[in-house]
């Protein structure tokens, strides 16, 4: 607990209220301040106004009906609720009414002493030798003064103590959760990939960070497992080429020398499949790394079909197979040629290994939504639908095609390359034979741009 | 001819060398780019080989001092890094030809035969062996007075031939030059084309041109 509380302190949610403490506890003093000089001020202004007005009564009865008559005025305003407290009618130096003791005659606004106490009032001549003065004891105005900053003080320490529980409040649960965070990091740490920061679907701030932290860990998983399964690949798919060269270089050695030169032959051609494969694996790795993106280029798809019919026209044909080309719409994606290349060399060298001789084959472009689509479709045997999905997985070979050249890379290599591309790859269901279609997203026709 | 091989793998370098030797060149060897640099200045070579990866100056740091000093001597680079980009980068550096480890000895003597003699025809616009004619500027081509016509594909191939007449061109060079192409196909691509190429250049006429050189690749001359 103790550990807690010393923590919370260096929360950044403690810090925020700590700072919003201060600038409240800091308005409370300026308002403070300034609410007692307004009211001084006003309250001043208001005992003079009322002086000014009991002044203006004596000497309204003085002109109308002489000193009697000023005195008669005196009297009843001490004895009535009148708003002065201390009053002075005095006539060449001898008080004539009043309860203050004959002084001076001094005019206008000023402050007498009287016994500690600050009275404040208004002097002045109603005839020569006839003088009056009004005021009122400040002391109420001291007592208004000590109750607002009474009222300050507690309202200053109820914000105080608020913003700091509030703070440690709100840091308690920022805490609970950045520590939530903290565990779920550390058991990915200790090798548990499984575990996910806990969201509370409130799409604050924090959960919005833990959902794509979430992300991050999904898409790490995911590369990793990726990693994984090539090593596993690798490591099963090279043994076997590697044992047999190995085997047939121990069997050359035990044989006759006029074997030799073959051996070396074959070892040779098994070494060279051997790089084929690395080849391809790095291909991939290079792919999926997402460098090429920066190298994209506008590609028009209409022209590599053609170039891709000049090239596989005759190949096909020499195999005994037909290859056409289809060109509904002629569009142009962003990408990168090469590889676009080698994604359909990939696809039509499939069809041309994996299909009996006599077979069509046909790359067709359309705009399938406005979104781009290449096809290489053929009319042979097809794959059992059952196949479709594991034909994209890494060195899959479907039995039948084992006889083929080939490492089972091939539509690997075409799906990192469009995943690349930002587009899907896949085979149409119910297609007669097989026909995998790249659909790009957001078409651009040459004649747009 | 006299090379300059820049390689610091002893091993790599002893077959590389021993390679181009058995085939009547004289090799000299150094295993870093300095010592690399400052023989290429100051010998004159008809041909540098360099790795790419090298201890101290590297292999395309190397080609671009050379570059910019002036020294137009044809380089071809070796490098186990197989991307895209690396090639383009090779290239651009100031390298002539760029060549994936590993490899055959085959093709690496191909590629060194094919740079030492590239300047020689670039600015021709027109082609010719024996009885063989490429015009370059009207893209027409004669066999003994006759038109052969060939779809553009072919004129291309034929062209590489021809540039490379005498000298044995791989099959990846063909890839590579003719087609643009930077991955291995698995379809007889390069064989399917020199076939038909064959058929029109070479069917009908006294003697062949286009010759099969078993497992290393193709060469045109007139026997």
């Amino acid at each position: 607990m103790c550990c807690v509380r010393i923590r919370f302190l260096h929360t950044e949610a403690f810090r925020l209220s700590a700072i919003y403490a201060a600038i409240f506890a800091l308005s409370v003093i300026l308002l403070g301040g300034l609410a007692l000089v307004i009211t001084e001020r006003a309250f001043r202004d208001q005992v003079v106004q009322f002086s000014q007005a009991d002044i203006a009564a004596i000497q309204n009865g003085y002109d109308v009906e002489g000193l009697g008559e000023a005195r008669e005025v005196v009297q009843q305003s001490m004895a009535g609720p009148g708003v002065s407290d201390f009053f002075l009618l005095q006539k060449d130096g001898r008080l004539v009414a009043g309860n203050l003791p004959v002084m001076p005659p001094r005019t206008g606004v000023f402050s007498l002493d009287k016994g500690g106490h600050e009275i404040l009032g208004v002097g002045k001549m109603l005839a020569p030798g006839v003088y009056a003065w009004s005021g009122s004891d400040l002391a109420r105005a001291l007592i208004a003064r000590q109750e607002i900053l009474q009222a300050m003080i507690w309202l200053f320490a109820v914000a105080l103590l608020l913003a700091v529980t509030g703070g440690a409040l709100v840091s308690r649960s920022f805490l609970r959760r950045s520590d939530a965070m903290a565990r779920a990091c550390r058991a990915i740490m200790d090798g548990d990939l499984k575990a996910r920061i806990p969201m509370r679907g409130t799409q604050d701030e924090l959960d919005r960070l833990a959902g794509t932290i979430n992300e991050m860990l999904d898409r790490i998983v995911a590369l990793m497992g990726n990693l994984h399964q090539v090593t596993n690949d690798i490591a099963h798919d090279l043994r076997t080429p590697v044992s047999q060269l190995r085997q047939g270089l121990e069997r050359a050695q035990e044989g006759p020398q006029s074997e030799h030169a073959q051996a070396l032959g074959a070892a040779i051609a098994k070494t060279d499949d051997i790089l084929v494969l690395f080849a391809a694996m790095l291909r991939i790795a290079e792919i999926e790394g997402g460098k090429r993106r920066g190298a994209f280029v506008p590609v028009a798809l209409g022209a590599l079909l053609g170039r891709l019919y000049e090239l596989f026209g005759p190949v096909a044909e020499a195999a005994g197979h037909s290859l056409a080309v289809d060109i509904r719409h002629d569009v142009e994606v962003r990408g990168d040629p090469a590889l676009l290349t080698q994604l359909l060399s990939n696809l039509i060298e499939n069809a041309i290994l994996h299909t009996p001789s006599g077979t069509h084959i046909t790359m067709s472009l359309a705009v399938l939504d406005s979104r781009p689509a290449l096809t290489v479709a053929d009319d042979g045997p097809g794959v059992p639908a059952n196949e479709h999905e594991k034909l994209f997985q890494r060195l899959y070979r479907r039995e039948a095609s084992r006889t083929h050249p080939g490492h089972g890379l091939g539509l690997s290599i075409a799906q990192a390359i469009a995943e690349l591309h930002g587009a899907q790859i896949g085979v149409i269901p119910g297609s007669p034979g097989l026909a995998i279609r790249v659909l790009f997203s957001a078409a651009r026709t040459p004649s747009d741009s | 001819m006299k090379l300059l091989l820049i390689e610091d793998d002893p091993e790599t370098a002893g077959h590389i060398a021993h390679a181009l030797t058995g085939h009547g060149h004289a090799v000299e060897s150094v295993d870093n780019g300095a010592d690399g640099l400052a023989r290429a200045r100051a010998c004159d070579h008809a041909a540098l080989i360099v790795d790419r990866m090298l201890p101290g100056l590297d292999g395309l740091s190397l080609v671009r001092n050379l570059r910019e000093e002036g020294l137009q001597t044809p380089v071809l680079m070796l490098t186990t890094m197989s991307g895209l980009d690396d090639r383009v980068e090779g290239l651009e550096g100031g390298a002539d030809d760029y060549l994936v480890k590993p490899f055959a000895y085959s093709e690496l003597l191909a590629r060194v035969h094919a740079i030492t003699r590239r300047s020689e025809t670039r600015e021709t616009t027109r082609l010719r062996l024996a009885d063989l004619e490429m015009d370059l500027i009207r893209r027409t081509v004669l066999r003994a007075g006759k038109n052969i016509d060939l779809q553009p594909q072919e004129f291309r191939l034929l062209e590489f031939l021809l540039r490379n007449a005498g000298r044995v061109v791989t099959r990846t060079m063909l890839l590579e030059n003719v087609w643009d192409l930077h991955f291995d196909p698995r379809t007889n691509i390069v064989e399917t084309h020199l076939s038909r190429l064959r058929s029109k250049v070479d069917r009908g006429f006294d003697s062949e041109l286009i010759h099969t050189l078993r497992g290393v690749g193709y060469v045109l001359r007139a026997d």
